[in-house]
């Protein structure tokens, strides 16, 4: 009889949100637990490290990874679940692209160090202490780690095998991709585990979204009771559903949300930012409604806004980690 | 005798979170440190953001309590934009939010707290977890348990959009209203969940209190500490988790502060230590006194606890006579007791599920006004909600575009921060002597931690979330003699 | 000491930037100069990416408005240059570094002069901190 598959999910600088939507699998999750061996999951087991260590090399048929990666323990657990696995799944858009952690690439180590050490409001240190790597207490040495200076994607730290994004991923995606390792039924290597079109083309608003998109101004969410049926770039609120790849389901366009991008970019394209860039100034019309300089001024953070879940992997934010990944 | 015993020689992997215990010369415990080892800077990196992206970003800070961020994040927008939400907006945040209070309640309870009482303090590690858990109580009740939780997080889903992370909290308002259909279910669920509640009350009740070893753990002196508590208080002084105002009791029981949240930087001071990067919060007029509880402390506790000490009573029926009767066991208010925790934790359940009926009930919930659209930009706000794990502060300023200048976060875990180093301690004095430490000793000085739910995620507004953890022992001369590693829970 | 020498990629539009002298006379007077079919081919990519690969500025030449021979090529590149700019922004890299000039040149002796122009201003600025 054949054995059972083994899987392992293990976090990086991950905020546990991926590991809830494992658990929201609820009664599909016992049965993915009878086709597999859960080898390591810290919610149902109790593992240690060393217990991957002592593995063999590609024992495991699949290491699951979510988070980004900030430091050098992050970056170590990232290794070893590469050497062991045979295949690699980012799990979630900060495994994929540095997800909301990496909007801290655009400020510098030391200046979130003085904030929250010196400078915020709350803070009581007559004697400006900052933590450190080592310290004395009463006699006693205490270390903390040191963490590096950028976040990273998953990508840039090992090779991936497959990539499913999402802010969570969705519990249907999940299972999906986690049946498909098992059954070997597999797109090319390097492919997302997500369908390959733009969230536009499966919106329930698409079809109220006229042929030629004119944006005359351009308005913030809070600024108007948006009208739940129509297209919100129509209605002139930045959506990032035309440069997002789909599959979530729409979940936040159905509460009456615009998407802010968390799937990622579709096929092809590697700086989703970029593409999107350009498209939002074509849709924003100017001309005779205004001249160009006062439109575009009036979005504030575009970058926010496009890069938001992908700084790491944005052309001037990305960086390898180690060369020939 | 400095025999050193490593279970795991990764020295290498200092965990999320690491305890680091110290021995005298005796073999006593001398000192305990809970150190909190990432930082992320949420506060800096929605620098720039427009403000009422926050209650897009600020849920990815964590993905066990998102929506405590998010509600904090929606009602500072609401301080920010001088606007009250509308009666209709005000159910339905309310609705949500007690959805999360309660599903987030019971995984910690089931997931995290119960496999200790159910299957023991000594259990072995591999059956002392969820799964153990169900095998004892029963494959039904699992199942409710995860009933529960789907049908409380389908609330989430409706009104903003994902567990986790829900999205799309406005100023003034909401941004779906609930329909007449929406009501017949979620109706359904709050009478679910309230009945579950009751059955968690009993649960609880039977396994926990009904077995003395249990009882006499948690009046044990091991898990004692006098701290002051802080919690949110609605207008009669009773629990509430939405709304309120914040009030602070001294260790004794009598009341120390009563303030508006915006006025939360004149009580509340935070302190660093080189050692950990979590800031610890203590009453800032008092002064930083150092990790020292007792008398003249300056150290005080936030959570259920907190909330049941800080309050008048409890704000449902059921759940009053809950408070009534676990303050007669305990032996009167404010209770010391650092267990007690999963015990009022359950009861704050309760209150959420019977106003989930009530609200359930109401009439205004499936209005279409969901939207107050006054909005006067004053450029500064304050948010405040009693997250599961305590009173959770967000403030925000921004410049006259309403783009975000400043953010200050204060999170439950950070408040009690201190205290629980000095929890951990105290465990570890009464369970562990010397370095040849059983399993399930360590295990008591975990539980210690574990009672407080911390988030790590929140604590320093850091990604990771969850609690990856390693206890080290060491002696006199700082030797490594013990280390135990826990990948840690992740919710 | 090292003068500090920016380096300056050059984007020009041929229906309105020394088409009359043509690239052959004037590509040995313009360093990193990238004419183009319209100002508007000038992608997002291709500009962040001059960055990315050492660029100390980006200029960009297109045509006159209401003069575009593809009709709101301009246009589009004008609004693309001044979100770009505050993408750059939040880099940490100064707008002044990403620069367009809207007119026409036939003979195209401005674009070195541009050029030229663009480097003194960049001197001042400085090289760009690398973060």
């Amino acid at each position: 009889m054949a054995e059972k598959p083994r899987i392992a999910l293990c976090w990086l600088a991950s905020c546990a949100g991926c590991d809830e939507a494992v658990v929201d699998l609820n009664e599909a999750l016992l049965d993915v637990a009878e086709g597999v061996e859960i080898g390591l999951w810290p919610v149902a087991t109790d593992f240690k490290y060393n217990h991957l260590e002592s593995m063999a090399d590609q024992e495991l048929a699949l290491g699951v990874l979510h988070g980004a990666v900030r430091n050098s323990e992050q970056e170590e657990i990232a290794k070893l679940m590469r050497a062991k696995s045979k295949v690699i799944l980012a799990f979630g858009s900060c495994a994929c692209f540095g997800g909301t952690a990496g909007l801290a690439n655009f400020r510098t180590r030391e200046d979130i160090m003085n904030w929250v050490y010196l400078d915020s409001p709350t803070v009581v240190n007559p004697d400006a202490t900052l933590p450190r790597t080592e310290s004395l207490v009463n006699g006693k040495s205490l270390t903390l780690p040191e963490f590096y200076d950028h976040v990273y994607a998953l990508d840039q730290v090992i090779t991936i095998d497959y990539y499913l994004p999402g802010c969570p991923p969705p519990p249907d995606l999940i299972l999906n991709g986690i049946n498909a390792v098992i059954s070997g039924d597999l797109p090319p290597r390097g492919s997302s585990l997500a369908p390959r079109t733009a969230l536009c083309d499966t919106c329930p608003r698409n079809r109220t979204k006229p042929e030629r998109l004119e944006i005359k101004a351009v308005k913030r969410i809070h600024e108007i009771e948006a009208d739940p049926e129509v297209c919100f770039l129509a209605q002139g609120v930045i959506c990032l559903g035309f440069a997002t790849r789909t599959g979530c389901g729409e979940t936040c366009i159905r509460v009456n949300t615009p998407c802010r991008g968390c799937f990622g970019p579709v096929p092809g394209v590697l700086d989703s930012g970029a593409r999107t860039l350009s498209a939002l100034s074509c849709l924003v019309k100017a001309g005779e409604y205004g001249d160009p300089r006062r439109l575009m001024e009036s979005i504030d953070d575009p970058a926010g806004y496009v890069y938001r879940f992908s700084q790491p992997t944005s052309i001037l934010g990305r960086k390898r980690r180690v060369e020939n990944v | 005798m400095s025999k050193k015993i490593t279970i795991n020689p990764i020295t290498r992997l200092e965990g999320h979170g690491k305890i680091e215990i110290f021995l005298d010369d005796e073999g006593k415990v001398e000192d305990a440190f809970w150190q909190v080892v990432e930082l992320r800077g949420f506060e800096r990196f929605c620098l720039g953001r427009p403000a009422e992206e926050m209650t897009r970003i600020a849920p990815n800070i964590c993905g066990v309590c998102p929506s405590a961020h998010h509600m904090a994040a929606t009602k500072a927008l609401d301080a920010l934009y001088g606007v009250e939400p509308t009666p209709t907006a005000t159910l339905i945040r309310q609705l949500e939010y007690n959805a999360f209070v309660i599903e987030d309640h019971y995984i910690h309870f089931f997931f995290l707290a119960a496999p200790d009482f159910v299957l023991g303090p000594d259990a072995h590690p591999a059956v002392r977890n969820i799964l153990g858990l169900i095998d004892k109580v029963g494959k039904e009740t699992g199942l409710k348990v995860i009933e529960v939780r789907k049908r409380n997080r389908d609330i989430i889903r409706h009104i903003f959009g994902k567990a986790p992370h829900p999205e799309g909290g406005l100023p003034g308002g909401v941004p779906r209203r609930i329909t007449e259909d929406d009501r017949k279910w979620i109706k359904e669920t709050a009478d679910f969940t309230v009945e579950f509640a009751r059955y968690a009350l009993l649960l609880f009740k039977e396994i926990v209190l009904g077995n003395e070893k249990y009882l006499e753990l948690i009046q044990n002196e091991a898990y004692r500490l006098k701290t002051s508590y802080m919690a949110l208080v609605d207008e009669n002084r009773k629990v509430t988790f939405y709304d309120g105002k914040v009030k602070v009791i001294d260790p004794e029981g009598g009341e120390y502060a009563l303030f508006d949240p915006q006025d939360y930087i004149e009580h509340i001071g935070e302190w660093v230590e080189p050692w950990t990067y979590v800031k610890m919060p203590f009453l800032r007029n008092i002064g930083w006194k150092g990790l020292s509880a007792g008398e003249g402390t300056s150290l005080y506790r936030v959570g259920p606890l907190a909330r049941l000490n800080v309050s008048d009573g409890m704000a449902t029926p059921l759940a009053q006579k809950e408070y009534e009767e676990m303050f007669e066991i305990l032996g009167g208010k404010p209770a010391h007791n650092t267990l007690a925790m999963h015990w009022a934790r359950l009861i704050c359940a309760l209150q959420a599920a019977e106003h989930n009926q009530m609200i359930a009930s109401d009439p205004f919930l499936t209005s279409k006004d969901i939207r107050n659209m006054d909005l006067r930009l004053r450029r500064e706000g304050v948010g405040c909600v009693e997250a599961p794990r305590g009173t959770l502060f967000h403030h925000y300023k921004t410049d006259r575009n309403g783009i975000l200048t400043m953010v200050n976060l204060i999170v439950a875990t950070q408040h009690n921060a201190a205290p629980i180093c000095l929890s951990i301690k105290e465990a570890a004095r009464e369970f562990v002597k010397g370095s040849d430490v059983k399993e399930g000793l360590l295990n008591r000085v975990e539980m210690a931690f574990r009672a407080y739910d911390p988030c790590l995620a929140c604590a320093t507004h850091a990604l990771p979330g969850d609690l990856p953890l390693s206890i080290r022992i060491r002696d006199k001369k700082g030797d490594l003699i013990r280390t135990i590693e826990r990948p840690g829970t992740a919710i | 000491m090292d003068a500090f020498d920016p380096k300056v990629v050059c984007f020009s539009c041929d229906f309105g930037w020394g088409f009359v002298s043509g690239h052959e006379a004037l590509s040995p007077l313009v360093e990193n100069w990238i004419p183009v079919t319209c100002s508007s081919k000038v992608d997002s990519v291709f500009i962040l990416e001059a960055f990315e690969k050492g660029a100390d500025g980006v200029l960009i030449l297109g045509c006159p408005e209401g003069r575009c021979h593809f009709e709101d090529g301009n246009f589009r590149t004008e609004k693309k240059v001044y979100l770009l700019q505050k993408v750059l922004e939040t880099y940490g890299i100064e707008r002044e570094r990403l620069r367009m000039v809207l007119s026409n040149n036939p003979e195209g002796e401005r674009i070195p002069e541009l050029v030229g122009e663009m480097k003194q201003a960049l001197i001042k600025l400085g090289p760009i901190e690398k973060r």
